[in-house]
């Protein structure tokens, strides 16, 4: 199967300054990759990278022809003081589909309202994006990236901020979604509780470090490779088909 | 009465300079929503300032040259390069993580009003005038002022009309737009072209201070009093307009200055925005 992007021995950074080398990585169609790391490791850049919008400052980024993307930021970096409704918001998805100076068409609106009900918020279309809970809001930016029709789904710390009920509805949705098919998902996370039940592949970054590491979800959950990533002994635990890691006091790494 | 009735009698004193600032006004409440929006209030300050700069230096460059310096156009032209290139430049480029965008945009403002001043010291001989060529003079407003007027509305209004979705997508969520594939450069790049356009005429015919505040007050109203951006913006534009319009029309009848009664009129409508939204509240 070929892979929809891939970076071959890349050298991430920007503004001519390297932050870690060495990072070959694949996305097949099917895949859904969770990137880790601690905060400023390199995470969010290695995305970047992935979906183009930096170039690698050495090595390669490899895509299989255009490659129609689904973006979901940081529920943070959405200004809630725009005064748009929820429908207005997943309709965004929908502009770089129609070209510029083209209006888009009610079979626009009617991929946007579908792709709301898909996330389980039909009947929102019409409230203010800003009076929304954290949680639908970010199931509103999910929809607006799928309304994209993507092939790749990207998300930048999609369960930031939320409480445990609202993270565990957000990562049961991505887990459908990426069920259904058709759709790979690349997502980065500070949270490696929040993707160890969902991913297919985890990948650790921490240019701290130097280190970049990627691989099946079970062998890159093993305590010891954890712990190495964050200075600390981990334990990762399964009770009741879930797995469950607990950081404990001890440093780890020298 | 006698005041309003001396007013109408005058109608062919007024119209042209009234249209000129209803025009002005209604094109700026209209941008002010993007200019809110996208907290850049201080950027349209700067622009002004930049704009104004332009006015001067042609002025400079006109008088080395031994030239009359009476050529509104030119000034006209050069004062959009200066008011463009700096919308360009200050509304689409970063500072990178080294400095925050604020600080670019307060040493575009201190630096181009300190050229300002450095330059006005250079024509003394024109000072008489040049109050009207660079803060505007909303009493007598040439019919060509109001055609350029007319040209810039009707571009900025195309402009906004063909590429909404697009530039509303790009002030919006830049991170996101430019991940699905939008080109969030050119689109900020044609808003802040629009801005800068916009700027210089207005300023010409209502003055400095009436732009900066028809930018900021209509818009802040008309967001106080909406819930939608369509609806915002059509209420910034009426309230731009109606600023602008009834300032004049006041500040002719009550015998005092025409810019400082516009922007009190635009004031005045906050007000009531603000007490609509608490009683839907």
């Amino acid at each position: 199967m070929a892979a929809l992007v891939r970076l071959d021995a890349a050298t991430l950074g920007y503004g001519g300054r390297a932050l870690l080398a060495g990072v070959s990585v694949a996305v097949d169609p099917e895949d859904f990759l969770a990137v880790v790391g601690p905060n400023g490791g390199g995470k969010t850049t290695l995305l970047r990278t992935l979906l183009g919008l930096l170039p690698p400052l050495a090595g390669a980024r490899v895509a299989d022809g255009p490659l129609p993307v689904g973006y979901v930021p940081q529920r943070d970096h959405v200004d809630s003081l725009w005064p748009l409704s929820t429908g207005d918001v997943v309709t965004m998805g929908r502009v770089t589909r129609s070209g510029p100076g083209r209006r888009l068409s009610p079979g626009d609106a009617e991929v946007a309202r579908e792709a709301l009900a898909r996330v389980g918020l039909g009947d929102l279309w019409s409230r203010s994006f800003g009076t929304l809970s954290g949680g639908q809001r970010q199931r509103t930016l999910i929809a607006r990236a799928l309304a994209a029709e993507p092939r790749l789904l990207a998300l930048d710390e999609p369960t930031n901020g939320m409480d445990p009920a609202a993270e565990l509805g957000a990562m049961d949705l991505l887990r459908e979604l990426h069920a259904a098919g058709g759709l790979a998902v690349v997502m980065v996370s500070h949270r490696l509780e929040a993707v160890a039940n969902y991913a297919r592949r985890l990948a650790f970054v921490d240019k701290d470090q130097g280190l970049w590491k990627v691989g099946p979800l079970a062998e890159m959950l093993r305590p010891e490779a954890l712990s190495r990533l964050y200075g600390r002994h981990v334990i990762v635990r399964e009770e009741g088909g879930r797995r469950f890691v607990y950081p404990v006091g001890g440093e780890e790494r020298p | 009465m006698s005041a309003l009735s001396d007013f109408w009698s005058a109608a062919v004193i007024w119209r042209d300079p009234l249209v000129a600032s209803v025009l002005a006004g209604a094109l700026l409440g209209f941008l002010g929503v993007y200019v809110v929006l996208r907290r850049v209030v201080f950027v349209s300050a700067a622009l002004t300032q930049l704009s104004t700069l332009g006015v001067i230096v042609s002025l400079l460059v006109l008088e080395r040259l031994d030239l009359e310096t009476d050529h509104q156009e030119v000034q006209l032209v050069v004062a959009w390069i200066f008011s463009v290139g700096g919308g360009l430049v200050l509304g689409t480029l970063g500072w990178g993580r080294r400095l925050p965008t604020e600080a670019g945009v307060g040493m575009a403002y201190v630096l181009a009003g300190a050229l300002v001043i450095l330059g006005a010291n250079r024509l003394v001989h024109v000072a008489h005038d040049l109050n009207t060529m660079v803060f505007g003079n909303a009493v007598a407003v040439p019919f060509q002022d109001v055609v350029i007027l007319l040209v810039v509305t009707g571009l900025v209004a195309g402009l906004h009309t063909l590429f909404r979705k697009e530039i509303v997508f790009a002030s919006f969520d830049r991170e996101t737009a430019e991940a699905m594939g939008l080109r969030v450069r050119l689109w900020g790049g044609v808003l802040f072209f629009t801005i800068g356009l916009a700027i210089p005429v207005a300023a010409h015919v209502v003055g400095a201070l009436p732009v900066f505040a028809f930018l900021t007050v209509p818009a802040a109203a008309a967001l106080l009093a909406t819930r939608r951006l369509a609806a915002a913006q059509a209420l910034a534009t009426a309230l731009g307009a109606v600023s602008a319009g009834g300032g004049y029309v006041a500040s002719w009848v009550l015998q005092v200055p025409t810019g400082a009664t516009m922007v009190v009129v635009a004031g005045a409508m906050v007000l009531p925005a603000w007490a609509w939204r608490r009683l839907r509240a």
